[in-house]
C-alpha cells in the first residue's frame, strides 16, 4: 500500500527529478533517493506537452494502452505466408494500366526526387509506353500516368518502390484465424548495382526486369503452387537468430528461402537450365528476402490498423522527398515531414554530397519491430553503419522504450532471447524525445547511379509531433 | 562591446546549474553580460530584449542550449566561452542517441515499486506531466516547481485526493516526512507536533522555533503556496489535516498559511474543530483578532498572532499546560521619520509579510514597494519598506535568494549606503537546500554599505531561521553577522521588535 497515510508510517523512498539541491534534505535524512533523468517532453513545446498529458496520463492513457495492446495482439496473431506470384495488374487491388505505384507518401512528378523519377522513366520504358527516356519524362510530366503510393494498394516497395502494371509481384496472404485471406504485395528484388529501385533505367536494367517477368516469376510461381504457402514469420524468426535484422541484412533469410524453394523449383520446372538460373538469381542476391520481409511486415501491420484509440504507428515510409507515418487510430492519414539524410558509410568514390534523402517503404520493417529495432540480432552489419556490437544492443534496448511490447515470436539471442521491440507508440516517442532508428541503404541523388552507401536514419520530428496532436484532437472530437 | 551568441543543439542542463554557471561567467573580467539558458520561447525573448541577436538564436528549441556572452574584447568573450565549456563538460546530458543510463521517470517508477514519493523540481511547464505520471503510478508527489498553471494544480489535487495520495505543491518549498526533510528543510528533532503549511519558510520558521523549545516534528505536510486560494479550495490543507489527525505520532497539529481565502478559512475551521486533536493556526501577515471566533479550548482550534506564539501554544498543548496568554501585539507609534527609514530585505516571502506586520505593530508602519526596486533605484520617499527578494521580478531566470544571494547583496549595498536609510532588517534561512554559508556574503555586503557612509552609522538586525543541527551552524552564522555590526535574533517577530527598539533608541532623544 502506497497511499498518503502509509507514506507517514513507512520508510521514505524518493524518486527525484530536476534541481539536485532539492534532494539534499532527503539524502541527509538517510532516505534512498533515486535520481531520474529529466528532459522536457515533446521537444518542450507547450501544446504538445498538453496533448501528451491528456493522452499519456489518467484514465484515457489506460484506455489507449489497452487499445495498443489489442492492436499489438492483432499484429502478433497475423500469419503472413508467401502464397504465390501474380502480375500487378491482375492481383493488386485498384491497379490500373495508367497507374504506377511508388514508395512513401503521395508525391507529384514535380516534387519527385532523382531516383524516383529515374524509376518512373524505367517503368514507362519497361511497359513500352515510351521508347526513349526523354519521351518517358515528357509523358510523366504531362500526367499521362497517375502516381499513387504503394501503401494505398496493400503494397510496399523498397527504395523508389516502383510498381508498374506488368510487373510480377509476390502475393502474401494472411493465414491467421482473424484475418484469413488478407493480402499484401511486393515486387521481386532485382539485386544490387544498377537497378530500377535506385532509379536506373539502362538496357541492362530493363533486360533484367524482362527476365524476371518472363522466367523467374513463372518458375517461382509454379514452385509455390507445387509446394504450398511458406510461413514468412517463421523464416524471419530463424533469420534473426542467424545474424539478419530483416532490413539491411537478409542473407540468412534469403538462404532459408532458397532451402524452402529449391526442391519445389526442381520438381516443378521441366527445364533444368531455367530452374538453375532462377535459383542462381536468388543465390546471387543477398537482399532477395527483403522483398518478402517487407510485405510480411505490411501484412502484420495492416492487421493492427483501425483500433480506434490506438497510438501505434502502422506505417513509416519515404519517397525520397517526404517521410510519412500513419497511426492505427487514423488509418490512411499521412503525417509527413521532410525526408532526412542518412548517416552512414559510403562506398568508395562516393560521399555525402552524392546522397539522396531517405527513400523507400522498407521502413515498414522497423515499424514491425525488425530492421533497426532488431539491430542486436545483426552484429555483422553494425560496423557497416559505424558502430560496435554494444551499440547494436543499445539500439534495440532503446527502441524498447518507444514500443508497446516485445514480439515473443522473434527472439534475439544476444538480448537473452527477448522479443523484438514492437509497435511504435507515438506518445512514447514524444515523451522520450526519441525517434525510431531505421537501417537503410543510401541512394545516389541522380537517377541510375544506384546505391552509394548504407547507414542509419531517423524520421523527421514533425511526422511524430503532428500525429500526436492529430490523435489528441481526434480523440477529443470523438468522445 | 563584443557579442557572442551560440546554440548547442541537443544539449540539456538543469536551469539551476546553468544560472550558477552564468553568474560565474558574468563575474569574469571584461564580461558585462553572460546568459546560458535552454532555448525556450521565453528565454529567447529575454535574450532579444537584452539586445542579443543572430539567426542561430531563432532556431533554438527548449532542448538546445543557448549561450550569449557580451564583453569588452574578443579575448574576454572567448575565454569566458572556454570556461563555460569546461564547466559544462562532464555534466552534459546529450539529448541525442547516446543518452546517459539514468532512468526516466517511467522506468524509475517501474524499477522502484517501493518508492513512495516522487520529488519534482523541473521547469513548471513540464511539472504537471510528471506529477500526473507519478500519481497514475500510485505515488505521492512533492512538487517543488513553481510556475505550474493553476488549472493543472487543481486537476492534480483533485486526482490526488480521489486516489488518496498527497500532492504537496506546486511551489512547495518544504516538507518533512517522518523526520526526513524535502526541499528547503531544517534539521529538526523528531517529535509530536505535526505541521500543515502552504508556506515553505513558514514551516521552516515554525519547526525551527519548536526545535528551539526542545520539541520535535512528526511530519510537515507542504501544500503549495496557492492551496488556500478560493479556486483551489484548500484541498491539500484539508487532506493534510485529516492525515495528521489519524497519525499516531502526531499529538498536536499546526497549520501555517499566508492570506487564506475567507471561505476556505471558514471551511477549514469546521474541519479543524472535528479532528479530535488540538490545532494551532498561524495565518502569516495577518494579525489574529483579539477574540477570533471559535478560537480556544472550546473548539480545540487556537489562532495565533505570530509563529513564536504558535510554537509556544503548540508546546503547551502537547504538555497539557494552559495555553499562554497572547503577547501584546499593539505597540505605540515611534515618532517621525526624520532620522531615516527602516528597510527590510527578505529572502523568504512569508517572513517578509510577517516582518511588515510586526514592524507596524511596533509603531513603524512599513509597506511593500508599489513596484520592484532595482539596486540603485531611488527609494519611495517617506516610508519604511519591506522588500521580498523572492519576488518573481528578482528571481526571473535566477535561483531562489535562499540559494543565490547576489541580488539581495546588491540591494543591501545600494540601499544600505543611502544615508536616508537608518536600519536594515534581514533574514537568513538555513538548512538543507539553502546557501552553504549565507552570513559570509550578507555581512560583507552590510560592511560595504556601512563603510560607504562613515558619517551616519547604519543599523542592522537579522533573524536567523535554523537549528543547531543545520549544516550552516546558526551560531557560526550569528558570530559572522555580529562581528560585522549586526544584531541577531532567532525569530522574525523578535527581530522586528528589536529593530523597532534600536530605531527608537537611535532617534534624537528617543528611547525604546
Amino acid at each position: 500500500m502506497r497511499g498518503a497515510a502509509s507514506l507517514l508510517t513507512s520508510p521514505l523512498e524518493v524518486i527525484h527529478l530536476g534541481i539536485d539541491s532539492v534532494a539534499e534534505a532527503p539524502r541527509h535524512g538517510g532516505a534512498p533517493v533515486i535520481s531520474a533523468e529529466f528532459l522536457p517532453p515533446a521537444g518542450g513545446d507547450a501544446a504538445r506537452v498538453a496533448a501528451l498529458t491528456r493522452l499519456s496520463t489518467g484514465p484515457l492513457s489506460r484506455e489507449i494502452d489497452a487499445a495498443n495492446q489489442r492492436a499489438l495482439s492483432r499484429f502478433l496473431s497475423s500469419r503472413p505466408h508467401l502464397a504465390g506470384i501474380g502480375i500487378a495488374r491482375d492481383v493488386i487491388p485498384g491497379m490500373a494500366d495508367d497507374l504506377f505505384l511508388h514508395a512513401g507518401p503521395p508525391v507529384t512528378w514535380d516534387r519527385m526526387c532523382g531516383p524516383l523519377r529515374g524509376a518512373v522513366v524505367g517503368g514507362l520504358l519497361f511497359e513500352g509506353r515510351a521508347s526513349t527516356p526523354e519521351e518517358a519524362e515528357r509523358k510523366a510530366a504531362a500526367g499521362e500516368i497517375r502516381f499513387e503510393p504503394c501503401h494505398h494498394h496493400q503494397t510496399v516497395g523498397p527504395m523508389a518502390g516502383l510498381v508498374t502494371p506488368s510487373m510480377p509481384v509476390f502475393i502474401i496472404e494472411d493465414l491467421g484465424d482473424e484475418r484469413r485471406g488478407a493480402r499484401t504485395f511486393c515486387t521481386l528484388n532485382e539485386g544490387l548495382g544498377k537497378v530500377l529501385r535506385y532509379g536506373a533505367f539502362s538496357g541492362e536494367v530493363l533486360a533484367r526486369l524482362g527476365y524476371m517477368a518472363s522466367d523467374l516469376a513463372p518458375v517461382l510461381s509454379a514452385a509455390l503452387k507445387a509446394r504450398g504457402p511458406i510461413d514468412l514469420r517463421l523464416l524471419v524468426a530463424q533469420a534473426l537468430q542467424m545474424g539478419d535484422e530483416g532490413h539491411n541484412r537478409n542473407r540468412a533469410g534469403t538462404s532459408l528461402l532458397l532451402r524452402e524453394l529449391a526442391p519445389a523449383v526442381v520438381r516443378s520446372c521441366p527445364d533444368k537450365e531455367r530452374a538453375a538460373s532462377a535459383l542462381e538469381f536468388i543465390h546471387r542476391n543477398d537482399h532477395f528476402f527483403l522483398n518478402l520481409s517487407m510485405p510480411m511486415a505490411k501484412c502484420m501491420l495492416m492487421a493492427a490498423e483501425g483500433e480506434s484509440l490506438s497510438s501505434m504507428v502502422t506505417v513509416m515510409a519515404r519517397n525520397g522527398t517526404d517521410f510519412g507515418i500513419q497511426l492505427s487510430a487514423l488509418p490512411g492519414r499521412w503525417f509527413t515531414g521532410p525526408a532526412q539524410f542518412v548517416k552512414g558509410l559510403y562506398f568508395p568514390g562516393f560521399s555525402e554530397g552524392d546522397a539522396n534523402p531517405d527513400i523507400g517503404d522498407s521502413a515498414i520493417t522497423e515499424t514491425a519491430g525488425i530492421g533497426g529495432f532488431a539491430m542486436a540480432a545483426a552484429p555483422a552489419i553494425v560496423q557497416f553503419v559505424g558502430g560496435s556490437a554494444e551499440d547494436a544492443l543499445e539500439t534495440t534496448r532503446r527502441m524498447g522504450h518507444i514500443t508497446i511490447g516485445p514480439n515473443p515470436a522473434w527472439a534475439i539471442p544476444s538480448t537473452g532471447f527477448s522479443g523484438t521491440p514492437t509497435g511504435i507508440d507515438v506518445r512514447l516517442v514524444a515523451e522520450r524525445n526519441l525517434l525510431p532508428t531505421i537501417n537503410t541503404g543510401i541512394a545516389h541523388r541522380n537517377p541510375g547511379v544506384g546505391q552509394v552507401g548504407a547507414g542509419l536514419v531517423n524520421p523527421p520530428w514533425s511526422s511524430f509531433h503532428d500525429a500526436l496532436l492529430a490523435l489528441d484532437s481526434h480523440i477529443a472530437k470523438n468522445r | 562591446m563584443i557579442d557572442l551568441v551560440a546554440v548547442q543543439k541537443g544539449t540539456y542542463h538543469d536551469s539551476a546549474r546553468l544560472m550558477l554557471i552564468a553568474r560565474d561567467l558574468g563575474s569574469l573580467p571584461g564580461i558585462s553580460e553572460a546568459v546560458v539558458m535552454m532555448g525556450t520561447d521565453a528565454n529567447r525573448e529575454l535574450l532579444h530584449s537584452a539586445g542579443f541577436a543572430g539567426g542561430e538564436l531563432d532556431s533554438a528549441t527548449p532542448l538546445d542550449l543557448v549561450i550569449a556572452l557580451r564583453g569588452e574584447s574578443r579575448e574576454a568573450v572567448e575565454s569566458a566561452r572556454a570556461r563555460l565549456d569546461t564547466a559544462l563538460s562532464g555534466a552534459a546530458k546529450r539529448t541525442g542517441p547516446a543518452t546517459a543510463a539514468r532512468p526516466r521517470l517511467r522506468e524509475a517508477l517501474k524499477e522502484h515499486p517501493t518508492a513512495n514519493l516522487v520529488s519534482i523540481a523541473v521547469p513548471g511547464a513540464y511539472a504537471a506531466y510528471l506529477s500526473h505520471q507519478a500519481l497514475d503510478a500510485g505515488r505521492n508527489v512533492f512538487l517543488f516547481s513553481d510556475n505550474v498553471p493553476l488549472s493543472d494544480e487543481i486537476a492534480l489535487k483533485e486526482k490526488a485526493r480521489e486516489m488518496g495520495l498527497l500532492l504537496m505543491g506546486p511551489d512547495c518549498g518544504t516538507a518533512l516526512i517522518g523526520g526526513t526533510g524535502l526541499g528547503f528543510a531544517n534539521r529538526v528533532m523528531h517529535g509530536p507536533i505535526g505541521l500543515v503549511g502552504a508556506s515553505g519558510t513558514g514551516i521552516q520558521e515554525l519547526s525551527s522555533l519548536l526545535d528551539e523549545l526542545g520539541v520535535g516534528i512528526s511530519h510537515a505536510i507542504g501544500t503549495g503556496s496557492r492551496d488556500l486560494k478560493k479556486i483551489v479550495g484548500g484541498i491539500m490543507s484539508e487532506m493534510g489535516l485529516r492525515l495528521l489527525a489519524d497519525d499516531e505520532a502526531t499529538k498536536v497539529i499546526a497549520l501555517v498559511a499566508k492570506s487564506p481565502d475567507p471561505e476556505v478559512a471558514s471551511r477549514l475551521h469546521t474541519v479543524m474543530t472535528g479532528l479530535g486533536k488540538p490545532v494551532v493556526v498561524r495565518y502569516l501577515g495577518q494579525a489574529a483578532p483579539p477574540s477570533e471566533p471559535g478560537s480556544g479550548d472550546a473548539t480545540g482550534v487556537f489562532y495565533t498572532g505570530s509563529l513564536d506564539e504558535a510554537a509556544q501554544t503548540a508546546v503547551a498543548l502537547w504538555r497539557g499546560e494552559s495555553v499562554p496568554e497572547p503577547p501584546s501585539y499593539a505597540g505605540s507609534p515611534v515618532a517621525g521619520l526624520s532620522n531615516g527609514v527602516v528597510v527590510g530585505l527578505f529572502g523568504g516571502g512569508s517572513l517578509a509579510a510577517e516582518a511588515a506586520l510586526f514592524l507596524g505593530q511596533a509603531g513603524l508602519p512599513a509597506r511593500f514597494p508599489d513596484r520592484p526596486i532595482r539596486p540603485g533605484d531611488p527609494l519611495p520617499p517617506g516610508t519604511h519598506l519591506v522588500i521580498d527578494t523572492g519576488d518573481d521580478f528578482y528571481t526571473l531566470g535566477k535561483p531562489h535568494p535562499m540559494v543565490d544571494q547576489t541580488v539581495r547583496c546588491d540591494l543591501i549595498k545600494k540601499i544600505g549606503s543611502d544615508p536616508s536609510v537608518r536600519l536594515l532588517l534581514l533574514d537568513l534561512v538555513l538548512g538543507d537546500g539553502a546557501h552553504p554559508d549565507p552570513a559570509h556574503e550578507i555581512s560583507a555586503a552590510f560592511s560595504e554599505a556601512q563603510n560607504a557612509r562613515p558619517q551616519s552609522p547604519l543599523l542592522g538586525v537579522c533573524t536567523i531561521c535554523g537549528t543547531k543541527a543545520d549544516p550552516q551552524d546558526p551560531f557560526h552564522q550569528q558570530e559572522l553577522l555580529e562581528a560585522n555590526g549586526m544584531t541577531v535574533e532567532r525569530s522574525v517577530r523578535r527581530a522586528a521588535l528589536r529593530a523597532a527598539a534600536l530605531y527608537g533608541a537611535s532617534l534624537p532623544g528617543g528611547l525604546a
